[in-house]
């Protein structure tokens, strides 16, 4: 069974936004460039197709019909997703040599290279358990 | 799951989904300098394991909560994370000697996405 789309698109999430306090000016000043020059090669050899960091604030909703709607932020965390880089390479090893350039990474910061998935895989296990069901009903 | 489908092609029918994608839950996770620590997913097995995404274009922040407020598997036990995207980095705004140079190096989210339906 194969999740895998036949591009081998995938999303680095960069997790753990709280990596850049107590570095020095230069540092941070090279860090941030680092990782402006990063995403603008990516972009420019076609192996990034966007990306975004996302803001600090926002919104979690659980519960049924989203009754549970808690604050963000999200800053004080090693887990909170800072922000995503959306890849399309040749494969998994690609994506992870990617990976491995993050600028933050020498600083804490902790990327997930995860491969995006051409079907949900509840949606995968819901026709597999509906064709079962047919083949059940015509046998 | 044809009511989650149905929820899905009624926002993308009004024009509030800008991109959205599923993961696979294999996957890994990089750390330390260079990141020569690399560690095997899954990432199936857990609560705070991100499953898939929507890039929404929204108004506001309350509409963006009440497209997730309409998520179908929230009664299942799901959790949905809403956050807004931003233009420039957060270090950017903590550090404002930088914002100006983020700023013009600033790669602005419509761009973007054009740049990836191109």
């Amino acid at each position: 069974m194969s999740t895998s789309t036949a591009k081998s698109d995938y999303l680095l999430l960069f997790r753990g936004n709280v990596w850049d306090r107590g570095l020095s000016p230069a540092q941070l000043q090279k860090v941030v460039s680092d990782w402006m020059a990063w995403f603008e090669r990516l972009k420019e050899e076609g192996k990034c197709l966007g990306g975004h960091p996302l803001e600090e604030e926002g919104k979690v909703v659980s519960g049924k019909q989203g009754r549970t709607i808690a604050d963000g932020p999200f800053a004080e965390s090693k887990e909170a997703i800072g922000g995503y880089f959306y890849l399309t390479v040749a494969d998994e090893n690609e994506a992870i040599e990617i990976a491995k350039q993050c600028p933050g990474l020498e600083y804490g910061s902790v990327v997930e290279v995860r491969p995006v998935a051409e079907i949900c895989s509840v949606k995968q296990r819901a026709e597999e358990y509906s064709r079962g069901q047919l083949a059940g009903a015509t046998a | 799951m044809d009511k989650v489908m149905g929820s899905f092609e009624g926002l993308n029918e009004r024009g509030k989904i800008k991109a959205a994608q599923p993961l696979s839950g294999q996957g890994r996770i990089l750390s330390g300098g260079n990141g020569n620590l690399v560690v095997d997913g899954p990432f199936a097995e857990s609560k705070e394991a991100v499953g898939g995404y929507l890039v929404l274009q929204a108004d506001n922040m309350n509409e963006a909560v009440d497209i997730a407020r309409s998520t179908p598997m929230l009664k299942y036990g799901i959790t949905v994370e809403v956050r807004p995207l931003l233009a420039e980095c957060p270090i950017f705004q903590r550090h404002p000697e930088f914002a100006q140079r983020a700023r013009d190096r600033a790669v602005r989210a419509d761009q973007l996405w054009a740049a990836a339906a191109a």
